[in-house]
């Protein structure tokens, strides 16, 4: 079981943490204050941690130039109440791997650790071909068949199949698919998303297929292969 | 940002000022006044100046009068070459008006014989000089006449006087006036100084208050008391603002965790799971307006121009379009895309682009099936102008103030989802920038343009 180190002085907020991640199978470790956060991150292993940006003691900023500049790259996703894009931009460059804005909903958190460590255990490996159940993508030939058929995608769309194939079984919520496809930060508002799924969706999982693409109710979209 | 022009101290504007005014007016009260005086000495002192001269006539004539006539003309030389002051006059003039003797050589006919003394007028004479006509025992008429000089004398003086203290007054005057005036101009002048820091965000800003205590220094006075009380009031509600934000969104993460955590535990076919997806629906819109509040606040509070860089609106308008063509085609609308030449701007692109897409999303969700959006972006003279036109129902004229502020439903969102707050976020956006964001009639439909350059102070 993953070990995760949650740095959050608020208790409520840590709590919704804790809970959330435990749910979502994850075994979280919460420290309250800034030091006491920053010694446990240089000194145990983790896999990976959640960091508010305001505490007592030592700043999250300054745990996050400190834990990087001792050449520990676990992942650190930081969460704060403080959702200026000049913070945001603060926090990335300190050496945090993503930023999250209170009020958020839970499953945004663990929707995005998960991504981080999946991130991290395939920082290695550069694959060429992306396959799940019958659906393969060919990065070089920017081809992809769906048992053995091909579908033609327009460029939008084969980016957005394409972060669903690099995070399957995964949720990915609209936020983040808004992010990581067209690089904005704010709330598109859920139809917009809504409908470019579906429109992948449609040339995907046509009537009578199993369908790849899953709605996660409430939260956002992964895709896994019919079970 | 409103600016107030810069007080000029030029003459017109000193003409302006009330102290001025009122320094000019005292200096003509006291010109007329003066006038007044110098006229009430002159007619007094000329009444018993002519009243002595007509005494020294009447005398001189019955003195002449009694000589016999034989001797008279040369009585008459004689009078005449001791005068060395050429101040008399003597004519002697038969029955028939015909001159014998004297330096009045015609006779003046206006002259009544043997009445009281008159004014003598005619080339020949001073002006002020005074005669009588009498009839000789003989039949001959004698006219005395007698200038001293003094009336012409006293009325130059008093001309003059007039002249002089008169310019005097209104020199004097003047440059009283005009060092009166400038004084509180400058002040005033401090004082717009001082309102336009004010005005543009330094609210730490004070009117200047001298040690006067006078009227100017009393309403800075009480200005000044006012903005102390404006930015105690400003602190107190932004510090509110801030602890309910805080204070609501550790409780609203919370319940949006709780109902989503009820929700999935739910199982298939429980007739619960439906009132909480909702409950979860409802949750999500509030936390969206939540949001969109928290991100107006943001981008209210950005350090002016920081982050601005310079932007190609061409590119931006079809990522725009690109990202809502689907919406359309779902919604069975025409999406159209009109890009004339125009050049880079300087702005926030992230911010520009999440204002123009509030827009779109906005045209897609008013305009029925078949009906058509369109972004238009064309070259004006002082800069790009973007513009977004739906054939949707429109917004009233008078409402069309009003749904760029904060919350504002108007008549056209009844029934439809949403914050109401995507055209404030826009109108923040247009702010940051100082572009001026206009709505207009697009008939039928609404037309929303924002020009992208700054807009001119309005005063």
């Amino acid at each position: 079981m993953a070990r995760i180190l949650c740095i959050e002085d608020d208790e409520t907020t840590a709590r919704e943490i804790v809970s959330e991640l435990t749910a979502a199978g994850f075994d979280v470790e919460w420290v309250a204050d800034g030091r006491e956060g920053l010694v446990k991150a240089v000194s145990e292993p983790y896999a990976a941690i959640t960091l508010d940006r305001l505490l007592p003691n030592v700043d999250g900023l300054a745990i996050v130039s400190v834990v990087r500049q001792a050449g520990i790259d676990t992942p650190i996703l930081m969460v704060s109440a403080l959702g200026d894009v000049d913070e945001r931009v603060k926090g990335l460059r300190a050496g945090g791997d993503d930023y999250l804005t209170k009020p958020f909903a839970s499953e945004e958190l663990s929707a995005r650790l998960e991504v981080l460590l999946r991130r991290q255990r395939r920082a290695e490996a550069r694959e060429t071909m992306l396959t799940v159940g019958d659906l393969d993508m060919d990065l070089l030939t920017r081809e992809v068949r769906r048992g053995g058929r091909e579908l033609k995608l327009l460029p939008t769309e084969f980016r957005l199949l394409e972060l669903l194939l690099r995070n399957s079984d995964q949720v990915l919520t609209r936020s983040m698919i808004f992010e990581a496809i067209w690089g904005y930060r704010f709330d598109p508002g859920t139809n917009l998303i809504d409908v470019h799924m579906g429109r992948l969706r449609r040339k995907l999982d046509p009537p009578g297929a199993q369908p790849l693409i899953h709605t996660v109710r409430g939260s956002g979209y992964a895709l896994y292969p019919a079970r | 940002m409103p600016s107030i022009p810069r007080v000029d101290l030029s003459l017109r504007r000193l003409w302006r000022t009330t102290a001025f005014r009122l320094t000019i007016l005292y200096a003509a009260v006291f010109i007329a006044g003066v006038m007044a005086l110098l006229a009430l000495v002159y007619a007094d002192a000329a009444g018993l100046l002519t009243a002595q001269m007509d005494q020294v006539i009447i005398g001189q004539a019955r003195a002449l009068s009694r000589e016999p006539v034989d001797t008279l003309p040369a009585r008459i030389d004689q009078a005449e070459s001791a005068d060395l002051r050429h101040v008399n006059y003597y004519g002697l003039f038969s029955e028939n008006g015909i001159w014998i003797t004297g330096n009045v050589r015609v006779l003046p006919a206006y002259l009544r014989i043997d009445g009281p003394p008159g004014v003598l007028r005619g080339p020949h004479f001073q002006p002020g000089a005074r005669g009588l006509a009498k009839r000789l025992p003989w039949g001959e008429i004698l006219v005395v006449g007698f200038d001293a000089k003094v009336l012409s004398g006293l009325r130059n003086i008093i001309l003059q006087s007039l002249l002089v203290s008169g310019g005097l007054i209104l020199v004097v005057g003047l440059s009283l006036g005009a060092a009166m005036s400038l004084g509180p101009l400058r002040r005033i002048q401090g004082v717009q100084d001082a309102s336009q820091r004010i005005i543009d965000g330094d609210l730490t800003a004070r009117l200047p208050v001298s040690s006067r205590g006078d009227e100017i220094d009393r309403l800075a006075g009480i200005a000044n008391t006012m903005m102390a009380e404006v930015v105690r009031l400003l602190g107190e509600v932004l510090s509110v603002g801030n602890n309910v934000a805080h204070d609501l969104r550790t409780p609203l993460t919370r319940l949006r965790a709780l109902l989503y955590r009820a929700e999935q535990s739910t199982g298939e076919g429980d007739p619960r799971q439906a009132m909480l997806e909702q409950a979860l629906s409802e949750t999500d819109s509030l936390l969206a307006r939540f949001r969109a509040l928290q991100r107006i606040a943001e981008i209210d509070r950005r350090e002016r121009r920081a982050g601005f860089a310079e932007v190609e609106l061409e590119p931006l308008l079809r990522d725009l379009a690109e990202l809502y063509q689907p919406v359309a085609e779902d919604g069975g609308q025409a999406l159209t895309l009109r890009i004339g030449p125009a050049r880079p701007i300087q702005a926030d692109r992230e911010l520009l682009f999440e204002a123009l897409s509030n827009l779109m999303a906005n045209a897609l969700k008013f305009t029925p099936e078949g009906g058509q959006v369109t972004l238009t972006l064309s070259d004006r003279p002082r800069g790009p102008r973007l513009e977004v036109a739906d054939s949707g129902p429109g917004i009233a004229a008078e409402e069309r103030e009003a749904v760029l502020q904060r919350f504002y439903r108007s008549r056209r969102d009844q029934g439809t989802p949403g914050s109401g707050l995507g055209l404030s976020i826009v109108a923040a956006v247009a702010r940051l920038h100082e572009f001026e964001l206009t709505l207009a009639d697009a008939a039928p439909g609404l037309r929303v343009a924002m020009d992208c350059w700054p807009i001119a102070p309005k005063y």
